[in-house]
């Protein structure tokens, strides 16, 4: 098969899971027994107020109208208006999303890089203590929940230590950039801003450390696993018995081979970032687009809920088919 | 060359730490801002958000409190008449005040913002509904007489104090009619725009809001009763309770707004802290459904209230942030009752269940919504009531779930609170005595004429004394019949650094008054 017409068969696929996250998003949203007339209005509003309310909002279509209505709209680009903000949930996402985008790229270098070099030790260093360290290291970072250790950090580094702003992206009286992506470090580097830039530095480190260790340990582990996969291969031994030094054989022959399968769970521990930012960005204060679905939820403010989800899903799509594409480049077998 | 490198991150790192303290005209709060919606007075009905609009707005009344009660005092309005039937007000607008822009504030801004209220028909707008005007009337009943003075008329004559505080809540600020309508979008009145702008002559300006990051609050100089000291305030998003206390304790915020009872009493006796509590607008109540099984015999409904141990409640619940209080009107307001007829009394709630042919009990479902707090409460009623052998089955649910299935009669006991829209004791004993407004006495099936009546003819008495002695003989009533016990009025609390003072003043009143004019360090 043409890498053209993969893409293609691929971009289709595609289109049909954000059709099916759309109407699953749909069903839960409608079928959950709460009203968000009700959690709009509050307890004290009369009956003839929450229905009128209901009008407004067209929730008193049948259910088949409402998605028939919204499927029309997100075809043509239009995710309706959040319930509680009335404003249009696309303006939202733009506003919400470079937080969460910058939150996981941050987390998701931080990820690659432990989690790599903790793999290939292990690997190198089979059962011995630095495999066990590593192991335990990692499987903790899974393990601990994202909201506890993000408050253990804050107050070791912020309120005992005092190394490290807390919550928020800027301290208080830094001028922030003007937006231009909506990422901070982004914008301030590209406007010069050097005080915002390493003001906003130090705010990411806690909140991606944190992230970024949960999502440690699955690239630790592929990376083990393959690497020693890759290690007892007969060229690898072959290498070794030639006499080249064993650094070499490791970083620049086995390394290599040993990654392919690592670019697949980087792709998939992305996405799950993006989900996973939700806790991080409630600890750490920061205005993401989880804490945006969080708190859409908590008023089931569906336009918000499904127009945040739907995203998600989308940019999690695309990440996993630039994932496989990047894969089918590397190892055309795959295109198949 | 490395290492010389990763000792001056490290070293810049700790020099950072010491970060800028806050000037000494700016206040920094740390607030849970997600339920921030709109800065839009015909829009935003949240507390929080409620209150920072009322600093935003100024209305005709303003909400203060004196002498322990929360009375609406004139503002824009400098004084108002009120015609022979009780039903026409007339307000005088105080003249050479202008809006922060300056822009005049005058009888077509009034004008312009209480119709657009009854336009918008957003949340807030069934508080002036009430009073009969709406947006079919409103040409009729909201008029310019002259440049500073505009006539309303409501259906009925309403106790002066129900009007005024209406009018001086949230929804009743005035808004810059300019400003507005030079940014309506599609007929939004300038909505849109509003939500996170301003044009309001109150004491401050909203400068910006970044949702779910930080609003910024600025003096407006051109206050009609003076600059307020406090040049600027920002309010810093932090969802989590934790990391307000850590913040305040770190000297990076002034104000932590959430915190729990166990962290605020934690910064009791420190002496670079101060604790400010103020009895809450609102009831804690429980509930029951008079038009359901054994509930119909009031004998029952009476036994339920002798078999709650509220003291334990307050004590050990809410942290001793609440105060004891068992008739609908709470603290601080007209008609307060102080009598506690209820205490737990186990033997005499048997007899009265026994007298009513339920010796042996009965099975209930017991509904409360998601917060830590209502579902520790359940589990205490719960095994208060299983003392005189009622078992009640508890289920969980979201508010908003919890309300829906309150509003069509279905549930058949019920914890929950009422947060008071106006300061005025109809606010109160409407809902909890009169089933016509289809308020909470409609919602539990307490279909009483009696009560009923007493609640209306209170609201139209425009005798204050009068209306104190209907108000005391409604609570009496309502003691032996209703079918809510009262578990507790909550207190609203903060931790503030010390350096901040005058903020018990600026407090005062929460959730429904709340002067940020008041503080200062």
């Amino acid at each position: 098969m043409k890498l053209g017409s993969y893409i293609l068969k691929r971009s289709l696929l595609m289109l049909l899971v954000m059709f099916g996250v759309l109407a699953i998003v749909f069903a839960i949203v409608h079928v959950i027994p709460a009203d968000p007339v009700g959690a709009l209005l509050g307890g004290n509003a009369p009956p003839d107020v929450v229905e009128r309310m209901k009008e407004q909002l067209g929730l008193n279509k049948p259910l088949f109208d409402q998605f028939v209505n919204y499927v029309w709209g997100v075809v043509h680009g239009n995710l309706g208006n959040s319930i509680q903000s009335g404003r249009p949930v696309i303006r939202d996402i733009e506003e919400y999303f470079p937080v969460t985008l910058q939150l996981s790229i941050a987390s998701i270098i931080i990820s690659i890089f432990f989690g790599i070099f903790l793999g290939i030790f292990s690997a190198i260093y089979r059962n011995r203590w630095i495999d066990h360290f590593s192991r335990i290291f990692s499987i903790l970072g899974v393990s601990m929940p994202v909201f506890w250790t993000g408050l253990i950090l804050l107050l070791i580094f912020y309120y005992i230590l005092g190394w490290l702003p807390g919550t928020g992206q800027l301290s208080l009286f830094v001028i922030p950039p003007e937006k231009i992506t909506g990422m901070i470090l982004v914008d301030s580097l590209l406007e010069g801003n050097w005080e915002a830039f390493w003001d906003g530095l130090r705010h990411l480190i806690l909140p991606a450390a944190v992230l970024g260790y949960a999502a440690t340990a699955s690239i630790a582990r592929i990376t083990r696993a393959s690497m020693l996969d890759v290690l007892n291969q007969d060229y690898i031994r072959t290498a070794r018995a030639k006499g080249m030094p064993k650094r070499i054989v490791i970083y620049r022959h086995a390394l290599k081979n040993a990654l392919i399968p690592v670019i697949t769970i980087i792709g998939l521990t992305f996405g799950g970032l993006l989900e996973g930012a939700v806790l991080t960005e409630t600890v750490f204060g920061l205005p993401g687009l989880g804490r945006y679905i969080v708190n859409a939820l908590l008023v089931l403010d569906y336009p918000a809920i499904m127009g945040g989800t739907l995203f998600i899903a989308l940019v999690y799509s695309l990440v996993n088919l630039s994932v496989d594409l990047i894969y089918a480049i590397l190892d055309p077998r795959m295109r198949v | 060359m490395r290492r010389f490198l990763l000792l001056a991150l490290v070293f810049s790192f700790a020099a950072m730490a010491f970060s800028a303290s806050i000037p000494k005209d700016t206040v920094v709060i740390g607030m849970n801002t997600g339920i921030f919606i709109s800065f839009d007075p015909a829009v935003c009905y949240e507390v929080e958000p409620a209150i920072m609009v009322m600093n935003i707005y100024s209305g005709l009344f303003k909400l203060q409190e004196i002498n322990g009660t929360i009375q609406a005092v004139p503002e824009l309005a400098e004084s108002y008449d009120i015609s022979q039937d009780g039903k026409t007000w007339t307000f005088h607008i105080r003249k050479g005040v202008s809006f922060a822009n300056g822009d005049p504030v005058n009888a077509d801004a009034v004008v312009y913002s209480v119709k657009r209220v009854l336009q918008l028909k957003k949340s807030p707008v069934w508080l002036f509904e009430s009073l009969g005007l709406n947006a079919n009337n409103m040409n009729e009943t909201v008029k310019k007489i002259d440049d500073y003075t505009v006539q309303i008329t409501m259906d009925k004559s309403y106790a002066p104090n129900i009007v005024m505080s209406i009018f001086a809540e949230s929804w009743g600020g005035i808004v810059d009619p300019k400003v507005a309508q030079s940014h309506d979008v599609s007929g939004d009145m300038g909505s849109a725009y509003l939500a996170d702008h301003s044009a309001g002559a109150g004491p401050y300006i909203l400068k910006s809001w970044q949702r779910n990051n930080m609003i910024v609050l600025v003096a407006n100089d051109k206050y009609w009763r003076g600059a307020p000291r406090i040049k600027t305030i920002i309010i810093r998003d932090m969802p989590e309770s934790t990391d307000q206390q850590l913040a305040l304790k770190r000297g990076d915020i002034d104000i932590a707004w959430n915190l729990t009872p166990e962290q605020v009493n934690s910064l009791k006796g420190d002496p670079n802290f101060n604790v400010v509590s103020v009895p809450a607008q609102s009831n804690e109540y429980l509930a029951v459904n008079a038009g359901w099984g054994p509930f119909k015999d009031v004998r029952v409904r009476q036994a339920v209230k002798y078999a709650i141990d509220y003291d334990s409640i307050i004590k050990n619940i809410a942290g001793g942030y609440a105060i004891k209080v068992q008739g609908f009107i709470p603290y601080g307001y007209l008609g307060y009752v102080s009598d506690m007829p209820f205490d737990q009394n186990i033997s005499k709630a048997k007899e009265l269940l026994a007298q009513a042919g339920y010796a042996n009990g009965f099975e209930v479902e017991l509904v409360t919504n998601t917060t830590e707090r209502r579902r520790n409460e359940a589990i205490a009623i719960q095994a208060d009531l299983a003392k005189i052998g009622i078992k009640a089955n508890i289920t969980i649910m979201q508010a908003s779930q919890m309300y829906t299935k309150m509003r069509e009669q279905g549930i058949q006991m019920i914890i929950a609170g009422w947060g008071i829209d106006f300061p005025d004791p109809d606010a109160l004993a409407k809902p909890f005595a009169d089933y016509r407004v289809k308020q909470l006495a409609w919602r539990m099936m307490w279909y009483d004429d009696h009560a009923a009546d007493l609640a209306e003819a209170a609201g139209f008495e425009l005798n204050q004394t009068k209306r104190v002695e209907i108000y005391k003989e409604l609570t009496n009533y309502w003691f032996d019949n209703g079918p809510f016990a009262i578990l507790y009025q909550p207190l609203s609390y903060w931790g503030t650094r010390a350096e901040l003072k005058g903020f018990d003043q600026t407090a005062k009143g929460y959730s429904l008054a709340f002067d940020l004019t008041k503080m200062y360090k």
